[in-house]
This record gives C-alpha cells, sequence and structure tokens, in this order.
C-alpha cells in the first residue's frame, strides 16, 4: 500500500434509512398515450397515408400536366383498365396460365432440390456435388437457359418448366444444404440420443432446425422463379399457347395501349406481394417466429 | 485488500469539507413504450464522491439501470437534476465511460486492442495511435489478456469480453465509471473471480464507480455505499455503509445480519410478485 | 424406503502428480493421400473433371444430334474461337459496362433513400411502403415501358437494372441499421462519436453484414435482369447502335437462332464463369476479410 498517500480516499458518511416511503406521493407511475399518438403510431396507417398520396400525385401529375396517355396513362385509367380487363375474364386467363406454369415448375424444382440434399447431407461426394453445382449454376440466370429449353423441349410449357426448375433448384438447395450444415451439433447429438437415424433424423431434427435457412432459400427461389417467369413470357409466352401475364404486358406495349402495360404490371406486383407478405410471411410467423429463430 | 479498505475508512476527511463527484438530486425518469408512458424513478437522489464503489441496488422494476443511463446523458430527467463536478449532465460522452451487461458493447469488427484504441482515440484522450497503443497494452496487461491482444472478440469467452469492456473502461480515465450489472450474465465462478479483479484494480488507482446491481451479495462485496431503491417506480429507501466488506467477510455474522436486513428492506411490504422476482435473483447472484 | 438404493461410501483419492505419465502417441499426422481426400479443391476438381468426360463420352458413344447437345470438346472449340474471331471479349465488356453503370447509379439513389430512412420516421415508412410494392416486381417486366420512355437503347437498361438493383440494398441496408443492437450505439454515444463519424465509424460496419447481402442481391438481381434483357431485346439494341456486337445474353440468343448449338453453349459457360468470378472472388473476398472475420455472420 506504497500508493496510498496520493490516491483519493472514499469518504465514510453516515447511513441513513427512509421510512415513510410509502407516504411519498408517487403520482402517475404509468401514463396511457394520447389517442392521436397512438394511430399515428400504427405502422398500417402510417403506410396507407404514404401510398394513397403517391397515387394522388401521380393522378394530379398526369392529368395537371396533361402528359400524353401513351407515355404515362393516368392512375385512373391504368386503373379502369385492370378492372375491366379482370371483369372480362382476359386477364385472369392470363394470370392463372402463368400461376399454374410458376406452381408446377417451383414443386418440381423443391422434389428435386429435395433428393438432391438428401444425398448430400448421407455422403460426402453427394455434399461436394451439392456445393459444386450450386456453385457452377447458382450464378447461371435461369432465363439464359431458355434458348437450350426451347430446342430441348420446343416451344411449350414443358420449356418454361424446365427454366423454373433451374431457377428454384439451385437457390434451395444451396441455401437447404448450408442450412443442414450450421445446424448445431447440441441439436444433433439430442437426436441421436433419441435414437434417430437416416430420413426420420432429417425430418425431425434437421428440417426443423435448420429451417430458417431453407425458408431464405424458397424465397429466394421464388423470386427468381417470379423474375424468369415474366421475362420468359415476355418474348416466348405467345408461341405457347394461351400467353401469360408477361405476354399480356409485352402485348399491350406492343400495341402502345400503356394502360394495359400499367394493369399488367399491378397484376404483377399484387402476386408478388400476396405470394411474399401473405403465404411467406404466414409460413414465418406460424413457424421460425413463433420458435424465436428469427427476431 | 481488506487491509487498504479499512485503513482507507482511518483517515478520510469529512464528507462536507470535499465537494461530491455526482450529485443526483430529485431525479425522475420517464420512459416511453408502445403504449405506456413509464415512471421509472420518482425524486431519487443521492450524492457520489471521489474513490466511491457506489452501489445501486433493487429488485427488477426499480429503475436501477434507466437511472445508470440518465448519468451517462442517455436519458434526460422530467424533473430534478444531475451534476458532474458541477456541470449539468446533457448528452453522452467519455467523462462517463459505461460498461454494460450485454457481451455485444465491443465492437465486433475490431480487435480487442483495436476496440480500446477505438474508444481512446475517438474519446479524445490520445492524439496519436502509438500513444494510444500503449495504454491500450497498458491495460490489457492489468485484465492478465495479452496474448489476446489482437483476437476478434467472438472468439472470446464472456467473462474475458467483460474483461475487455472493463479494462476500456478504465482505460479512457473517465471522471466516473459506468457499470450496468456487468457481471450479471457470467457464470458464478467467473462472476467471483471478477468481482475480486475489480476489488484489486480499485486498489491500484481508487477509480470513482458506480455500478448497478440486483444481487445483495456483490453490492455488498463490492460496493463502498450502498443505495438501496424500491420498485413501481424507484425511490430512495436506504443509503447504507459496506466499505468494510469484501469476500473474506461473507463468512462473518456482520455481513449476514446487513444481508438480512437489506433483504427485509427491499421485500418486506411487497406483493408476491416482487417476492418471486427476489428469489429468482438471489438464486441467480 | 428399505428397497430404495442407497448411497455407496468409498475411500477418496488423489492421483497426485500427474506430469511424469507417459501419453505416448497424443497426435498423429495423416497421411499424404488422407490429406488429398481432405483437401475441398481436391474433390471438387475430381468431380468436374468426371463430369466433363461422362459429358465427352456420352455424346460420343450415343451419337446424340449435336444440335441436342454438342460434345464437350466442341464447345471448348466453339469458346476459343468465339474469343478470338466473334469478338466475344468485346461483348463481355459491353455487357459489363451496362451493368457497372446501372449498378453504380442504384446503389447512389439506394444510399439516398436509406439515408432519409434513418434519419426520419417518415422516411422510414416511404421507403419500407415503396420496397414492399416495388421489390416483388421483376425488373425484366419494366423493360416494356423503359423501351417506351427511353427508345431502344442501352437506357432503358440501365434504367431497368436501376429497379432491380435499388430496392433490395436499401431495404437490407435499412434493416441493417435497424437491427444495431442498442448497446452499440449507446457504446458509439458514450466515445462521443456524432453525426458523420458516427454513422461511417460505428452504424455502417454494424450493419455491415446486411449491407453486403443487399449487395449481393442486388448483384443477383440484376445481372440475371441484363441477361434477359440482352436475349429479349438484344438484337433490337445492338441493331440500332449500328455495330455488330450486343452483349452476351445477345451473343447466346444470335447464336441459339443461326443452331450454332456449340457456340450456345460456349456463351453460357461465359455467363457462368462471369457469374462465379463476381460472386465467388469479389464478394466472398470481402466477406472473408470482414463479417467472417469478425464472426458476424449470422447464417
Amino acid at each position: 500500500m506504497s500508493t496510498q498517500k496520493t490516491l483519493p480516499e472514499p469518504i465514510i458518511r453516515p447511513e441513513f434509512i427512509n421510512e415513510n416511503i410509502a407516504l411519498a406521493h408517487t403520482g402517475d407511475v404509468a401514463v396511457k398515450l394520447s389517442v392521436f399518438e397512438k394511430i399515428w403510431n400504427i405502422n398500417g396507417v402510417r403506410k396507407a397515408f404514404i401510398l394513397l398520396s403517391l397515387v394522388a400525385i401521380w393522378q394530379a401529375y398526369t392529368v395537371l400536366l396533361d402528359v400524353e396517355p401513351l407515355m404515362f396513362p393516368t392512375f385512373l385509367s391504368a386503373l379502369d383498365r385492370l378492372v375491366s380487363d379482370l371483369v372480362d375474364g382476359e386477364l385472369l386467363a392470363k394470370v392463372w396460365f402463368s400461376v399454374k406454369v410458376l406452381v408446377i415448375g417451383y414443386a418440381t424444382g423443391m422434389a428435386i432440390a429435395a433428393i438432391l440434399v438428401l444425398w448430400g447431407t448421407s455422403s460426402r461426394l453427394g455434399g461436394d456435388f451439392i456445393s459444386m453445382a450450386t456453385a457452377m449454376f447458382n450464378p447461371l440466370p435461369s432465363i439464359a437457359m431458355l434458348p437450350l429449353a426451347m430446342l430441348w423441349f420446343g416451344l411449350g410449357t414443358a420449356s418454361l418448366v424446365f427454366v423454373l426448375v433451374h431457377a428454384v433448384l439451385w437457390a434451395v438447395a444451396l441455401n437447404t444444404h448450408s442450412g443442414f450444415k450450421n445446424v448445431s451439433s447440441t441439436l444433433r447429438m439430442i437426436g441421436e440420443n433419441y435414437g434417430l437415424k437416416g430420413v426420420p433424423f432429417v425430418v425431425k431434427i434437421l428440417v426443423p432446425a435448420a429451417l430458417p435457412a431453407i425458408m431464405t432459400g424458397m424465397k429466394v427461389g421464388w423470386a427468381f422463379a417470379w423474375r424468369t417467369l415474366i421475362g420468359a413470357e415476355l418474348v416466348f409466352g405467345a408461341s405457347s399457347g394461351g400467353g401469360g401475364l408477361g405476354w399480356y404486358i409485352f402485348e399491350s406495349s406492343q400495341n402502345i395501349e400503356t394502360e394495359g402495360v400499367f394493369a399488367g404490371l399491378f397484376m404483377v406486383i399484387l402476386i408478388g406481394i400476396t405470394v411474399e407478405n401473405l403465404i411467406f410471411r404466414n409460413i414465418e410467423l406460424k413457424t421460425i417466429n413463433r420458435w424465436g429463430m428469427q427476431r | 485488500m481488506t487491509q487498504g479498505a479499512h485503513t482507507a475508512a482511518g483517515n478520510t476527511p469529512a464528507a462536507a469539507a470535499v465537494d461530491p463527484l455526482l450529485d443526483v438530486d430529485g431525479v425522475t425518469l420517464q420512459y416511453k413504450t408502445k403504449e405506456h408512458l413509464i415512471t421509472a424513478t420518482y425524486r431519487v437522489g443521492f450524492k457520489v464522491y471521489p474513490a466511491d464503489r457506489f452501489v445501486l441496488l433493487g429488485p427488477s422494476g426499480c429503475g436501477k439501470s434507466t437511472l445508470l443511463k440518465g448519468v451517462a446523458g442517455y436519458l434526460k430527467p422530467v424533473e430534478g437534476n444531475m451534476r458532474l463536478k458541477g456541470v449539468d449532465i446533457k448528452e453522452p460522452g467519455p467523462d462517463r465511460v459505461m460498461v454494460f451487461q450485454e457481451f455485444d458493447q465491443l465492437l465486433p469488427w475490431k480487435t480487442v486492442k483495436e476496440n480500446i484504441t477505438f474508444a481512446l482515440m475517438n474519446g479524445g484522450r490520445c492524439k496519436t495511435q502509438s500513444e494510444a497503443n500503449d495504454i491500450a497494452m497498458e491495460y490489457i496487461k492489468k485484465v492478465k489478456l495479452d496474448r489476446f491482444e489482437d483476437t476478434y472478440p467472438h472468439m472470446l469467452s464472456g467473462g474475458m469480453k467483460q474483461r475487455v469492456s472493463i479494462a476500456r473502461g478504465m482505460a479512457m480515465e473517465p471522471d466516473i465509471l459506468l457499470m450496468d450489472e456487468p457481471f450479471a450474465a457470467l457464470d458464478a465462478l467467473t462472476r467471483l473471480q471478477m468481482q475480486e479483479e475489480l476489488l484489486q484494480l480499485w486498489e491500484d488507482t481508487h477509480f470513482t464507480v458506480l455500478f448497478v446491481t440486483h444481487s445483495i451479495e456483490e453490492a455488498l462485496i463490492v460496493g463502498s455505499r450502498i443505495l438501496v431503491l424500491s420498485p413501481h417506480p424507484g425511490q430512495v429507501k436506504a443509503e447504507l455503509n459496506a466499505h468494510h466488506l469484501t469476500h473474506a467477510s461473507t463468512g462473518d455474522p456482520e455481513f449476514g445480519e446487513l444481508k438480512t436486513k437489506i433483504h427485509n428492506m427491499l421485500f418486506a411490504d411487497r406483493i408476491l410478485e416482487d417476492e418471486l422476482a427476489a428469489a429468482a435473483a438471489e438464486a441467480e447472484g | 424406503m428399505s428397497t430404495l438404493p442407497q448411497t455407496v461410501v468409498r475411500p477418496e483419492f488423489d492421483a497426485g502428480d500427474l506430469s511424469e505419465a507417459s501419453h505416448g502417441d497424443v497426435a498423429r499426422k495423416l497421411s499424404l493421400w488422407e490429406k488429398l481426400v481432405d483437401m475441398d479443391g481436391v474433390r471438387k476438381l475430381t468431380i468436374l473433371i468426371a463430369l466433363m468426360m461422362a459429358w465427352e463420352i456420352y455424346t460420343r458413344l450415343s451419337g446424340v444430334s449435336e444440335y441436342i447437345l454438342p460434345k464437350f470438346s466442341d464447345t471448348a472449340v466453339a469458346l476459343y474461337d468465339a474469343v478470338l474471331n466473334d469478338q466475344l471479349l468485346i461483348m463481355i465488356k459491353n455487357s459489363m459496362t451496362v451493368l457497372l453503370t446501372g449498378y453504380a447509379i442504384g446503389l447512389v439513389i439506394a444510399t439516398l433513400l436509406t439515408t432519409a430512412a434513418i434519419m426520419t420516421r417518415f422516411g422510414s415508412d416511404v421507403l419500407s411502403t415503396l420496397t414492399a410494392m416495388l421489390n416483388p416486381l421483376p425488373a425484366i417486366a419494366l423493360l416494356p415501358l423503359a423501351l417506351l420512355w427511353f427508345g431502344l437503347g442501352s437506357s432503358s437498361v440501365v434504367f431497368t437494372l436501376l429497379h432491380s438493383v435499388i430496392w433490395p440494398v436499401a431495404l437490407n441496408a435499412h434493416t441493417g441499421f435497424m437491427g444495431v443492437s442498442e448497446t452499440q450505439r449507446m457504446v458509439g454515444r458514450n466515445y462521443g462519436l456524432k453525426g458523420v463519424s458516427y454513422v461511417t465509424k460505428l452504424l455502417i460496419p454494424a450493419a455491415f453484414p446486411s449491407i453486403l447481402m443487399g449487395l449481393k442481391v442486388g448483384w443477383a438481381y440484376a445481372w440475371r435482369t441484363l441477361i434477359a434483357a440482352e436475349l429479349v431485346f438484344g438484337g433490337a439494341i445492338a441493331d440500332t447502335s449500328g455495330t455488330q456486337s450486343g452483349g452476351l445474353g445477345w451473343f447466346v440468343f444470335a447464336n441459339q437462332m443461326d443452331l450454332r448449338i456449340p457456340y450456345v453453349f460456349a456463351g453460357l459457360f461465359t455467363v457462368i464463369l462471369v457469374g462465379v468470378l463476381v460472386e465467388s472472388l469479389i464478394f466472398s473476398t470481402i466477406e472473408s476479410r470482414t463479417v467472417r472475420r469478425w464472426g458476424m455472420q449470422s447464417s
């Protein structure tokens, strides 16, 4: 304790006890927020407000400045076109065509991905194959495969399904495989402790534990497939029968019916939001969010 | 160590002769949640003098962490005032360095040494990198982490991360070191060791520290002066001396008596809910 | 009670000094073969070579039409020839110029949007409304509109690229900034960091994993959009610019039209090569130097 002289010393002071704490006026421990504050705090209210103002700006801009409708139609005329084409069934038929192809391609892609990943978890050769194939094919835009697909499968739905499978397969396989690899060894040991082996081990332990990664893969796969489908239909839709939503947009732009282009884009956005915010969001809420695996 | 604390008690100046380092006077703190405006503390007042190991003790909901954040400058009081060396506290600053409970307080993109030098350079204590390096190494040695200076935080254990945080806090040589339950997330043995190391570091420089905990035992061991707070909202229940107690005295009857006294003070007239929380806190600490 | 097993009390013991005990082989070196098999690169290269040989042998033995699946060797020759005589390198350059222009402008706009979003709650609401609406919209669907507004030419392609880059980048960066832990924010302010230095020294590194993720997704979308745009309208765009050289997508499409199938495969290989180069060289390098080293990678 040689340094003691230069160091500041603690000051000892008398103790005290506050005996009449219960008598102290505590006032409002918790005050409710005002109604306006609460309404403005609701996300939906603020976002709806923003959406409405954007639409209002669009409408005002096109009407007041008298913009050429062939270049940029008013919001209301585009909306009008959307409703009338929906009512007379033309647009619905095209949407149905696109969705059908999309679902077939997506499901096939998922099935192949599942088989690949099963192989990948059971043998090192399979694992190597997956990581190499995904590294090679994931950066290859699937629409680039379309010329080849048309050569192999002809002009038709089969070609579209082929490119969709390509779009879904690698994204899902890549994420699922890396998700499986990252499952904590504690969870693996617990599964083995319960006597789980083979497929039950994968289904009951690996899949739920890697669900966040699998969901990411499915979402990325959906995003790529959706983009690929619209792109493919833009060009080749007509030759493959009824034609889909992409073709509807292309046709409208060729006929210089710009309201039709916007009506088609509205529909694309609508479907996209439905799939992402309703389907995927709900799956996430019911699984990984509930399990606390995602903030 | 025990010896040091005792002699310190012997030759101290009277409280009136020295100005308090930190003066908290009648402070009420409130914060908003999605639904409510919460009053965390109600007219709390206390004075911290140089070289104090001042502990804020209380159960969950007594606003002790909020109070510490207020002193750090993250929160403005709705009434009352807080002065450091006679100057009103307006915003966070390097003169009051905070050590948090959470392990992510170390910046993960900087190594152990860089974490400290970053603080020194940006906190304005050092002008040159080499000066900062020297100081950082000195404090890394003090917390016995030399050999780990170039490691990234994610490779360290929880106890090591807290040591780095303490080293960082001390290296900046703040007027007062603020510690928000720094050992709460550690296992029992590591916690004991860290408490001891903290006291040893204090013996070296007699720095001033404001320490928040919900463990009565930790308060008695670490603290020299204990502010006991009641919950919902936090109010001052008592201010007690514990400068003569350390790890060595945990077996003394006096230690046990003081512990029971504080325990009764906190939980005697509280509803069952609080007792449960306290039991949990006791089991933990 | 008498049926319960009772604790067996036995004498204590102390093993004493352990340092003198002999341990034998604690660690044995692996053989050269074991080491080779354990190297990822070696195994993957073997698989790659095996696949190529299988392709070559299959096409030779089965006599499959070369319009369906050309020989591997023919494809390799075609690739070599395309580089020498078909200006393949210039086409790559054309594609990359358009891509980088779109990417760079997109990043600037995304930065502005994100800045507005982190400064005010209104900005954040605007950004999340826009991204929720426009992120699910494939950029390629805007190409017909872009052609109408900007005419045939690379400015139309750049416009669609912008759309494919802005939303994922802004969305991820914003999520990243929002997700910076309260503790780290308080630490930064404790050091006295403010304004620009608070953003550059604390927020950006802390949100870097998300930002990088956004850059990667933005790149992936942009790359796909570009190839699609060139496939679809590349001919038209190339024609107006008066030169024979369009982009990579156009190379694939034109050769398919001319039924020069080995060249189609050569084009696809080039697309893969560029993609792999950007993803595994550029992005992986950044990743291993930053977020991986810092232990900040979430998955």
